[in-house]
């Protein structure tokens, strides 16, 4: 499904340089769950951004189901980023002025989906996430899990191929933290490929495989099943 | 889409009260005033556009080419006339005289009802009506053709006659003249310079000015004797102006006004607005009224940018989150515009009941009945759609291009700052121009005021203070004594005199004059004065040279002003005593005294050559110099004896002073107008920027807790935020100074005796602006300053 070879990213400053990543490859299929680990600066953020079509790469190959995407255009980025992608974040990334119901519309806005089918596909997804209950609160209304819960729930709702997670569990209790993580391992039973930015161990035994990355560079990779 | 636009920019204009009350009320005073100013410009624009062909409908008016040129709308009444027989270039003519207030008096067979109409009376030729649109609602145009008949509108009808028939009723007009009422006109619209409600028949003029009536009276020229044309299609008025010197030589040969008269056409839309022909308000105060209103458009906008450039920062994550969620460029461009034209929209509905509100009052400041409709000007409403789109986007647009081009990355991540939303200098630009526009506009205030106080309190080489003006309706020679005689003998009155005009007036009669012996007539008009031999001392004018004129009823004695005796190239005062004056108009009369110069017009001409002589049958003014510590109760014993004297007429009076201001009523309008939009403009502009100063404050926290750990005292961290608005005062002031300057210049040049415009005026506004800057940031700052630094970094 994903596909990066000899992948760089350089950051500048007037005086300093820092590399990001540095000639970097893998691949991810589909259907797999990929942990991403590293100390801080290893270039795992950077990554999952270019991953995300939220950056540019400075160099070499990204393919996305068979196309090459390192160079598309904004209009093509945003186009590709909400019909296949769904994010998942440290900090939720909630709108607060949207309530929970409208937070998890939003892509689906985005989208063009008709106003009766959004209804439907946010109440399911709602449903399925145990969260119905909260549908018009605010975020600030609820707790740390519920609202990673919405944040999950906005990120499954288009059906996405891939789910980036940067960091999910990082603002949780233990507890929340391990429903999150079942949750996104339910959803990759069903199907959708995940790749996960973590520095939770414990996090990462729920993914299929470990990439550790140091200095922009993949040192070792762990299959776990 | 657009629901979840505007469900947005709701819920965050509730979160954020401060900065919406801030925008909100910005806008909707700036947008307030654009309503009024569009409504009255559009009041001035529209004076006689509904009449049936404004395009070739034209006044005859008068240049009088003396030693210096002047102007006149007044023709001689025979040139109708000859226009009509000699020349076939126009459809219609109609000579029109208009008079000022006489009395009207109504006859309804019970009781005798008396009115003073204010807005006069006007005798006109019947095809008047065919040139403007003032229709008839009963009775025929050409029956104003025949002697003695009157139109009156239906307003008038109703007042005179109420509950009875009007037509064929009688009027009867300044006590002596009877006309039967045959037509009713319709209400005269209030956008026209003809508001006279009472139109006479024309071929009563000898009855009423008889100098002028006669079939060759070419030589005697009157501001209300005016001739109108309704040319042909397709005649151009330059090629009727070549017909004129012909006119000239048939009617004007071998006598002193071929050279001195020139007709010219006027076209009827620049009658409103031509100050050389009295127009009633000059098209550069117009569109000075426009530009001061794009100002405070433009200073609401500026806030608006300014407060939403600088809270951009507080929505980049939702930004961020929506370009994640596939939120493109445009489609966040678009949000933020939908969420500026929702403000804009609630901030026009309220400015639009506002204004509505405001009306009164500015209809009371201008004496003017302007209206603002709910529904069904279409105008209006095409003015506030393209006010509201304007304003979402010069307010929405920077923002939104701001907001829509955040990295997503940074954006989700905090690491936005003043770099990404334009730094500071976008917005201290903005702040500039806002300084800027208020400075500019109190530059105008300071000279404006500065102008009519000096005219209202520079001496004008008479004494216009406790000077009341009583009218004298008739020249009936023992009445006016009577009149003199019984006001002298109250306790309080200083002096009484009887004359035709005070010394300053803007109702000046202008006349030819020969002096001496010179064979020919002088090259130049005389104003020509008519007082008793009380006048000089009442008005405490100043005798230079001979002696004040023995009392007389004729006019055999000459008093002259030092302007007569420079224009006349004599040496001394003296050299003028004893020599004869002959005024066109048939005095003649030996000089017998010089007064020293006196104002006799507005600080707007120049002071004219002046000859002052006795002739009661033009007492039109009895004049009573009160002696103000003993005056308490004088006015009702004066109305007492008025009304005894003149029982036939209505009381009026006018204090001196205020005849004086009324001079300068155009300009002090004009002032308070200036006055009130400047506070305006300075309120907007101190909304603003307590609000910028609000967000340096918070942006500055953490720099103020570190600076006070240093130890930085209170006056250290006030000058950080002082630092920054006094050098954008100051910069505001290097591009207000030199327009406001400009400006205020040209505007002096109206007045011939005027203030200098030096340095003092422009550090008036400068100091004006550090005060009101400091008082807006003054609290905030001292409270950023005075915050516990412990507690500050904490938080950071």
């Amino acid at each position: 499904m994903i596909k990066i070879s000899d992948l760089q990213k350089v950051y500048r400053t007037e005086e300093v340089e820092t590399v990001a990543l540095n000639h970097l490859s893998f691949e991810v299929k589909e259907g797999e769950f990929v942990s991403v680990m590293g100390p801080s600066g290893c270039g795992k953020s950077t990554l999952l951004n270019i991953l995300g079509l939220l950056d540019d790469p400075d160099g070499g190959s990204f393919i996305f189901n068979g196309t090459e995407v390192a160079h598309f255009n904004e209009r093509k980025r945003a186009d590709l980023r909400k019909r296949n992608i769904g994010f998942v974040f440290q900090s939720f990334n909630l709108i607060d002025e949207l309530t929970v119901f409208e937070n998890v519309e939003l892509p689906l806005i985005y989208l063009g989906v008709k106003g009766p089918e959004r209804k439907q596909r946010v109440e399911a997804v709602l449903d399925k996430m145990q969260i119905m209950h909260r549908r018009n609160h605010y975020p600030q209304q609820l707790s740390g899990g519920q609202q990673q819960r919405v944040a999950v729930a906005r990120a499954v709702v288009n059906n996405p191929k891939l789910i980036l997670a940067d960091e999910p569990t990082g603002n949780l209790d233990s507890s929340n933290g391990n429903e999150v993580m079942q949750l996104l391992t339910d959803l990759n039973e069903q199907g959708t490929t995940i790749i996960m930015v973590t520095h939770s161990e414990h996090d990462s035994r729920y993914s299929h495989r470990i990439i550790r990355m140091l200095d922009g560079q993949t040192v070792t990779e762990n299959i776990l099943v | 889409m657009i629901k979840n636009y505007f469900k947005i920019a709701w819920r965050h204009l509730q979160r954020n009260k401060s900065y919406a009350f801030i925008n909100v009320a910005g806008l909707t005073l700036g947008i307030t005033c654009s309503i009024l100013i569009f409504t009255l410009v559009r009041y001035h624009l529209s004076f006689e556009d509904f009449h049936p062909d404004t395009n070739n409908t034209y006044r005859v008016v008068t240049e009088i080419h003396h030693d210096n040129l002047s102007y006149t709308s007044g023709t001689p009444a025979p040139l109708g006339k000859a226009l009509r027989n000699d020349y076939s270039f126009a459809d219609k003519i109609a000579c029109v005289r208009v008079f000022g207030s006489p009395l009207i008096t109504v006859n309804t067979g019970k009781d005798i009802h008396k009115f003073v109409e204010q807005e006069g009376l006007a005798l006109a030729e019947p095809e008047f009506f065919q040139i403007f649109s003032f229709p008839l609602v009963k009775g025929d145009r050409s029956a104003l053709a025949n002697p003695n008949t009157a139109f009156i509108t239906e307003k008038l009808a109703h007042k005179y006659f109420p509950g009875q028939d009007p037509m064929g009723q009688s009027l009867r007009i300044g006590n002596s003249m009877n006309f039967t009422v045959t037509g009713i006109l319709r209400d005269i619209p209030v956008n026209t310079d003809r508001s006279q409600e009472i139109y006479l028949s024309y071929v009563n003029l000898k009855d009423f000015d008889s100098s002028l009536a006669g079939p060759n009276r070419w030589s005697g020229i009157n501001n209300n004797m005016q001739t109108f044309l309704l040319l042909k299609k397709g005649t151009s008025p330059a090629a009727v102006e070549k017909l004129f010197p012909a006119l000239m030589d048939k009617y004007y040969a071998d006598t002193r006004g071929h050279n001195v008269f020139r007709f010219r056409l006027q076209p009827l839309s620049d009658i409103h607005f031509n100050p050389n022909y009295s127009g009633a308000v000059e098209k550069k105060y117009i569109w000075a009224l426009a530009l001061i209103g794009l100002f405070l458009i433009a200073t609401a906008c500026m806030n608006f940018v300014n407060l939403a450039t600088a809270q951009a920062l507080t929505r980049s994550k939702e930004v961020g989150i929506r370009k994640v969620l596939g939120g493109m460029r445009m489609q966040l461009f678009w949000q933020f515009i939908a969420e500026t034209a929702l403000i804009a929209l609630f901030a026009t509905i309220l400015a639009f009941c506002l204004a509505q509100q405001s009306l009164p009052f500015v209809n009371r400041l201008l004496d003017m009945r302007l209206s603002i409709p709910f529904i069904g000007d279409t105008w209006l409403v095409i003015f506030l759609v393209l006010l509201l789109t304007s304003v979402t986007f010069l307010a929405g647009s920077y923002p939104g291009l701001i907001l829509a081009g955040f990295q997503p990355v940074l954006a989700l991540k905090g690491k936005l700052n003043q770099q990404h939303i334009g730094g500071f200098s976008v917005r201290r630009i903005l702040v500039t121009g806002q300084f800027a526009i208020s400075q500019l506009l109190i530059i105008t205030t300071i000279v404006i005021a500065g102008q009519i106080h000096y005219s209202r309190k520079t001496d004008l080489g008479f004494n216009k203070e406790g000077i009341v003006l009583l009218p004298v309706p008739a020249p009936d020679r023992t009445k006016m004594d009577h009149l003199r005689n019984s006001l002298s003998a109250m306790t309080g009155v200083e002096k009484t005199s009887l004359c035709f005009t005070p010394p300053a007036t803007s109702d000046n009669e202008l006349d030819g004059f020969s002096f001496d012996n010179r064979p020919k007539a002088e090259p130049f008009n005389i104003n020509v004065k008519n007082g008793d031999d009380q006048y000089v001392s009442a008005f405490g004018l100043t005798l230079i040279a001979g002696r004040n004129f023995f009392r007389s009823d004729s006019a055999h004695e000459f008093l002259v002003n030092e302007t007569l005796v420079h224009k006349l190239n004599l040496k001394a005062p003296q050299d003028i005593i004893g020599k004869s004056i002959a005024i066109e108009q048939g005095a003649r009369g030996t000089v017998v005294g010089v007064l020293k110069d006196f104002h006799n017009n507005s600080f707007k001409g120049e002071i004219s050559p002046v000859c002052i002589s006795q002739d009661y049958r033009s007492y039109a003014v009895c004049a009573v110099k009160l002696n103000l510590a003993r005056a308490g109760g004088l006015l009702p014993a004066f109305e007492k004896l008025w009304n005894n004297t003149y029982p036939e007429y209505n009381y009026t009076y006018q204090f001196m002073d205020d005849s004086i201001a009324d001079f300068y009523q155009s300009e002090t309008v004009l002032l308070t107008l200036i006055e009130i939009f400047a506070a305006i403009a300075i309120l907007i502009g101190c909304l603003g920027l307590y609000g910028m100063v609000s967000f340096m404050a918070m942006q500055k926290t953490k720099e103020i807790g570190v600076r006070k750990v240093l130890g930085a005292g209170i006056p250290d961290i006030l000058w950080i935020f002082g630092k920054e608005f006094l050098r954008l005062l100051v910069l505001a002031f290097l591009v207000a100074a030199p327009v406001g300057g400009w400006f205020m210049h040209r505007w002096l040049q109206d007045f011939v005796y005027r203030i200098p415009l030096n340095a003092q005026v422009f550090l008036m506004a400068l100091f004006s602006t550090v005060v009101i800057a400091t008082l807006t940031i003054g609290y905030r700052t001292l409270r950023s300053a005075l915050a516990n630094p412990v507690r500050s970094l904490r938080s950071e």
